[in-house]
Order: structure tokens, then sequence, then C-alpha cells
């Protein structure tokens, strides 16, 4: 559906996409994740027609997009902060966007958004959410051969952001809809990912399904991008598993230091030989359990900063 | 969010050459001004005495205005009250000038000279200087109570509130100092029949003068001077005031509302009940007799009123225009705009003698289209900017264009509706400044297309005060009504 071949866009103050190549299948829901600054928006601009790259190639359905303005792309857009249009009603942004306006399908998308109600209001009148649902069926309305999606959840409180971002999912495998959507977020990208990539400092490190990703990432970046991440440098290698990744029994020991719950889960933060570490475990403070690591990650020593590890 | 602008098109830099062509009349004024430069011994008081009259009237009006936003921001003034302070800047500054002189007339007080034209500047541009300095105001005192809630008092305290200050005091004070030193209508009025004259006054006289060997020459070397002065001042209003989020305010005070309120009553008051007693009693009979209908009886006035009208509703319209169809084109419109400024921010005296310099040979000079490209170059600067505002017209006009809508169709459906407020505040900036303009109008007007202003002037050198107050009376009106339908 849509090929970027070595995206390349540098800005003089530093960032920017570099040499990014990705192919989105028809009807797949591919998930950009990425720190803030590690390119993702750009790409997404690039991809959009708002910035014109430096080298390489953008082809959508076939035919090479990526001189071509905004408009001429057929897409669709659901931006962070929403750009609506203030003077405008939800039913009038959709008719606006239509090739031909047809006001029953017009209701009709409002209605499957759960809007019908308030198709005659303007975006002031209406919640957070709502206004999110707007964004979603303007960029619905005129059948986008590509969906964009730029951190569409992140102004949202998050109990509407759980809610939202699976009715989406649903929204868009319903209608076949190809989308590439940007987060930050490593959960939502799990939940609404058919493929998920990682980006970081511009470079795209790694693409496949978000377990394998997850599971078997390529590189220290791509294994801190989904967070929940002890990391260890030791002797020339860094030692790398998540919070999730410890059972009982085994031949680590591990003294229990403090204890939290949230959400039905027990973390502790834990003394290891290598140093201290937060984990899934079901223990009390001052205990002495023996824990195993699976699976335990190494990679060579350098990049990132552990410190920078440490904040994940 | 912020999105990137697309701008492939319009890639010549078409900004070049149109600011050199707008900057034409000052390139002429230039040429013309240097072999009279610099100025004879008396030239050279009158170069000094502008210089440190219109600096000493910064000084005063900055100090003003700083004590009112402190009024005005810690006690949370708003709406009403501060309609009635801009009022006062909305008036012609001539105007403003003539209520003084006939309201401390009544008092017994004479204030033709330097005291009437300093309390007239200081009174006249307070509000402006107010409006500039309130959000940095605001800023400050949200840093004061931060201070003062880490347990910082006195002295230390006012470490967190005056530097930052400085800054925008010092672009609000080269502001300020420009459109003192370029003033024409107050001197004129209180300054004249004194003998007393600043550059733009000795200008304009020069200009009239029978005896000058070469009066355009004259003319144009004293606006080479006034630019000299003008010049450090247009560089230090290049510095963009900081914009201040919502601070973090001490709790209100309605005794500063009061004095606030109480300033605004009484500097509104000072100037309007001379005007209403010379143009509402006959000042021999002492009885009611208004003066409106001889004002509006008089040739001259008849003539003013309907050209200016004219006039500033052509400008306004084609100058609104202009920057609806250069906001589509950032670049550009900055541009041109960087030029433009100059004209609006430099004294009218300078664009007045560089377009008499440039037009006297041609056709267009001695008709009312002399005036008319005079306002639309002085006025342009104010119609951009306004235009320039609405932050999220562009994005909106991106989010169209993403969602398949070409540009034009993107701009008429979404940025120009969006502009609407801007384009109305434009309207009503611009067309009570050039119905009333005074400056250009006395150096460029032609004989039977003489302006308001030209009328004033003329009544008031003739003696017609009671006319020339019922008619400084109607521009209040004007001013207020375009204050009344400003967009909220």
């Amino acid at each position: 559906m849509i090929r970027l071949e070595d995206l390349t866009k540098r800005f003089p103050q530093g960032g920017g996409v570099e040499g990014v190549d990705l192919e989105i299948l028809e009807g797949e829901v591919f998930v950009l994740l990425g720190a803030s600054g590690s390119g993702k928006t750009t790409l997404l601009n690039l991809v959009a027609g708002l910035l014109a790259p430096d080298r390489g190639r953008i082809l959508l359905a076939g035919r090479e997009v990526t001189h071509l303005p905004p408009e001429r792309r057929e897409l669709g857009y659901v931006f962070q902060d929403q750009g609506l249009w203030p003077h405008l009603t939800a039913l009038d942004h959709l008719l606006l966007v239509m090739p031909r306006p047809d006001r029953r399908e017009a209701l009709a998308l409002l209605e499957r958004v759960g809007l019908l109600d308030h198709s005659h209001k303007r975006p002031h009148q209406l919640s957070g959410g709502q206004r999110q649902r707007v964004a979603l069926a303007r960029a619905l309305a005129r059948r986008p051969r590509l969906l964009l999606l730029d951190e569409p959840y992140s102004a949202l409180d998050p109990v509407l952001r759980e809610e939202l971002r699976l009715e989406v999912r649903t929204l868009l495998k319903e209608r076949g809809t190809t989308a590439l959507h940007v987060t930050h977020d490593p959960e939502e990208a799990m939940l609404l990912a058919d493929r998920v990539g990682v980006m970081s400092q511009g470079r795209l490190l790694q693409v496949g399904a978000p377990k394998e990703v997850y599971l078997r990432p390529n590189s220290l970046e791509s294994f801190l991008a989904f967070g929940r991440a002890n990391v260890f440098h030791i002797e020339g290698e860094v030692l790398a598993f998540r919070q999730e990744w410890v059972r009982p029994g085994g031949s680590l020991e591990a003294l229990v230091l403090e204890r939290r719950e949230l959400r039905g889960e027990v973390l502790c933060r834990v003394q290891l030989e290598w140093g201290e570490a937060w984990v899934r475990l079901e223990a009390g403070v001052g205990e002495r359990v023996r824990i195993q690591i699976h699976p335990l990650l190494r990679f060579p020593q350098g990049l990132p900063d552990p410190a920078m590890a440490a904040g994940v | 969010m912020t999105r990137p602008g697309f701008s492939r098109s319009l890639s010549f830099p078409w900004h070049l050459p149109l600011a050199l062509a707008l900057a034409f009349p000052f390139l002429v004024l230039f040429v013309r001004g240097l072999p009279h430069f610099p100025s004879t011994g008396r030239d050279l008081d009158v170069i000094l005495f502008s210089l440190v009259l219109a600096g000493l009237g910064t000084l005063l009006t900055l100090f003003l205005a700083l004590n009112l936003a402190v009024l005005g921001r810690a006690g949370r003034v708003a709406g009403g009250w501060e309609a009635l302070l801009l009022l006062g800047y909305l008036v012609p500054p001539f105007v403003t000038g003539m209520g003084l002189l006939f309201s401390l007339g009544t008092l017994g007080v004479r204030i033709q000279g330097v005291p009437g034209i300093l309390l007239a500047w200081t009174l006249h541009y307070a509000p402006l200087a107010y409006l500039l300095l309130k959000p940095q105001v605001g800023l400050a005192l949200g840093l004061l109570t931060t201070a003062r809630v880490h347990g910082a008092t006195g002295l230390r305290a006012l470490r967190a509130f005056l530097p930052p200050l400085f800054p925008p005091l010092l672009v609000v004070g080269g502001t300020l100092y420009l459109a003192l030193l370029g003033n024409f209508g107050v001197p004129a009025v209180l300054g004249l029949p004194e003998r007393v004259y600043v550059l733009p006054t000795l200008a304009y006289a020069r200009l009239l003068s029978p005896v000058a060997q070469d009066p355009l020459g004259e003319a144009a070397a004293l606006g080479l001077w006034l630019a000299l002065l003008a010049l450090p001042a247009v560089l230090l209003t290049q510095n963009p005031l900081l914009e201040a989020k919502e601070p973090l305010l001490p709790p209100s005070r309605p005794l500063y509302r009061l004095l606030f309120a109480l300033y605004s009553v009484a500097a509104l008051a000072l100037v309007l009940l001379g005007l209403l007693r010379e143009a509402l009693q006959n000042p021999y009979t002492g009885r009611w007799d208004p003066a409106f209908a001889q004002a509006l009886g008089l040739p001259l006035v008849q003539k003013g009123l309907r050209n200016s009208l004219l006039l500033a509703l052509v400008a306004t319209g084609l100058l609104l225009l202009l920057g609806l169809a250069l906001r589509p084109f950032p670049r550009l419109s900055k541009g041109i705009r960087g030029v433009l400024d100059i004209h609006y921010l430099l004294p009218g005296t300078l664009l007045g003698v560089g377009l008499i310099l440039l037009l006297a040979p041609t056709p267009l000079y001695g008709t009312p289209w002399l005036l008319l490209l005079a306002y639309l170059l002085h006025f342009a600067a104010l119609a951009l900017r306004a235009l320039e505002g609405g932050p999220g017209v562009e994005g909106a006009v991106l989010a169209g264009r993403v969602h398949g809508l070409s540009p034009g169709r993107a701009w008429w459906r979404l940025g120009y509706p969006l502009l609407l407020p801007y384009l109305y505040a434009g309207a009503l900036l611009i067309f009570p400044l050039a119905f009333a303009e005074i400056t250009l109008s006395a150096l460029l007007y032609a004989p039977g297309a003489e302006t308001v202003g030209v009328a004033v002037l003329s009544a008031l050198n003739g003696g017609l005060y009671r006319e020339a107050s019922a008619l400084g009376l109607i521009l209040m009106g004007v001013a207020a009504l375009a204050l009344l339908g400003r967009p909220r």
C-alpha cells in the first residue's frame, strides 16, 4: 500500500529522520513506537506532504507521491491536537472533506463513532473524547488510502484513552483502512498494531509483530522502547530484562527491598548480584527469594547511556 | 502539536524588489536632503529640543503606564474601565491637545507650549503603553508572587519583579519615543501658537515658508534628522515582547481597581469637559448653544468629513483586501511588512516629504490620490499585522489540505472564516486612525480635497474654537463607536 524508500529529512537544529525504508500492507495497522524526538511525527508529516524530504521516495498504492502536495495524496490525518475547525459543526467537518458530499453517509459515519446526536455541534461544544471522534470521522470520511494518526489519544484522560483506542482499532479493521499510527506508549503499540516499528534518533531500528519486537529486540534501544526495563552494564556487555520476565525459583538470589502494588500486580525492588531492579514478584519486604529471568537479553556494551535506561 | 508549513510556491524572493519599491520615498528623501545636511544652528536647536522633549515625554508616559499596568493587573481590571482608558488613545492626539487646552483654560491655566505638549502626550499615549506593558507586568507580578510564596520580601522580592520588566520597558519606551518624535498634531495645536517648534512642525513650516530658498530640500534635511533620531528606537522596537502566559497573581485588590477607574474617568473627563464646554456653551452669553450645526455648515468641514470618510473607507478596504490576499504567503507578507513597518513607525512627516519629492513632477501630485497612496503606505503595516493573527489559521488550512481540499478552497472555507475577527479588528483599528489623520493630510492634501484633520487645524488657526471643539467631539464619537464595536 505504502512504501518509503531511503526517506531522509534533516533539520538545521538537529533531528529528523534518516534513511527510513518501510512497507505497510493494505489493511494493516502499523504502529511507529519511539520516544519524543525520535522522528515519528516527522515521518508522518513527510508522508502527509507537510514536509518535503531531503532524499528518498514515498509510493502510495504504487504511485510516487513524494513531491505531490498534501491534497493530492488521498490521506486522512488524525492530529494530536485534533486540528478541528472551530467554525464548523461535526457534520460539516465530514461534508467538507468528502469528494462527493453525502449527508446520509456522513451521518452514518457520525453514528458509527457515537456522535449522531452531536452532529450539529461545533468543537467547543464537545468533550475531548467527542472531538477526537470527530477528527477520526473526518479522516475516514474521504475514504483515505492511508490514515495517519499522530498520538491521537495523548491529550485524553487514561480511562477515555483505553476505551477509544480499542474502538478505533475495531473501526479501522471493520473498514479495512490502512493506518500508520505513531505513539510513545508501548501498551498502545502492543494493543493496536498488526506490526510495529521502533524508531530512535530518526532511524527505524526494527520492524515486526508486536510480540516479536517485544520479546526479541534487535538492539538495546529497541528493547528500551517497550519500557519496564532493567538494564545492567557488566563486563563489556549489557544485561537487560523486563519486570515481567521474572519467575520464582531458579538460581538467582534476590533480596526484596520494597514492595508496591499496582493495578492488581505486585512490583518489588530487589537487590540482585548486578545491582537493584524492579521486578514483578509476589514476596514480602526483607524476604530472600530465588528467581529465574527468562529471557535475559545480552547486548554489546555502548549506547545508550545507562542514565537514559534508568529513566525508561 | 505544531504543524510545519508547506511552502514550495513563491520561492522567488518577491519581497525584495517590492520592499525596495516601497522604500523609494525614503531613498528620494535621503538623496534630496543630503546637500542640506546638517542644518543651520537654529534648526539644530529644534533638533536637540525635539530629542529632549520626546525623551522626557517617553519617560513620563512610561512611568504613568507602568503604574496603570500594575493597578490594572493587580486589580484585575478588564472590560469597561479598560475601554474607557483606551478611548483616550483612539481619539486623535490633537483632539486630546484641544480638550486639555480648553479644560485647563477654563480653570485659568495656560498650557500652550512645553508643559501642554508633555501633558497631552502623556495622557494620550499612556493607554497604548499600558496595553503593551500589561501582559509583561502580569508576568512580573507572577514572579513577585512566587518570590513571596518562597519567603522573599522587600528588596529581595523586588529583584524578582523589576529585572524582567527592563527589556519590555525598553521596547515600549522605543515605541513611545517614535510616536512622540513624529507626532505633529499636539505640537501643532499647543506648540505653534507659542512658536514652540519640533521637527515635524518645523518641516511643515519650512514647506510653507515663503522665504525658504529650497523649501523641499530643507524639509527633506529635517526629515533626515528625524530619521536619524528615530532609527535607534526603530531597531529597539524590533525585539518582540515576550508572550506572557497566565501568571500566578496575588489576590485581586479592589483599591487598585478603584484607582484605575478614577484615573480613566479623570483623564477622559479632562479632555471631554473642555471640548463639551467649548462646543455646547456660548462664551459670550454663557447659554446652551451647540456649535455642531455651525461646524458642520462650514464648507471646509463638509469637504473634510466627506473626503476623510471616503479616504478612510477606501484605504481600510484596500489594505484589508491586500492583507487577505497576502495571508496565504507568509514569507512574502512578512517581507513586505518589514518595510511597511518602517513606514508606520517612522514619523509621518518623513513619508509625506518623501512622497512630495517623489511625485511632485507627476500628475498624481495635487490630487486626492496622493493622499490615498500615503494612507495606504502608512497604514498597511497595521492591516498586515492584524491579519497575521489567528495562530490556528495555518493549521486549519493545512488540515484541510491534508484531507483533500485545494489550497484556494481550504483558505476560502477554513482560513478566511477564521480570520474574520482579525479582519474586523483591523478595520476598527485602521478606519478611525485614517479618518482623523492629520500629519500626512496637512502635508499632502490637494486644494478641494482637505480632510477633517486639516479642517480642524484650519478652524483652530482661524479662531473658530467652538467649531473645532464640535469637530473634536465628532471624532471622539467615531472612536467610541469603533471601541464599542470591537471584537470581544
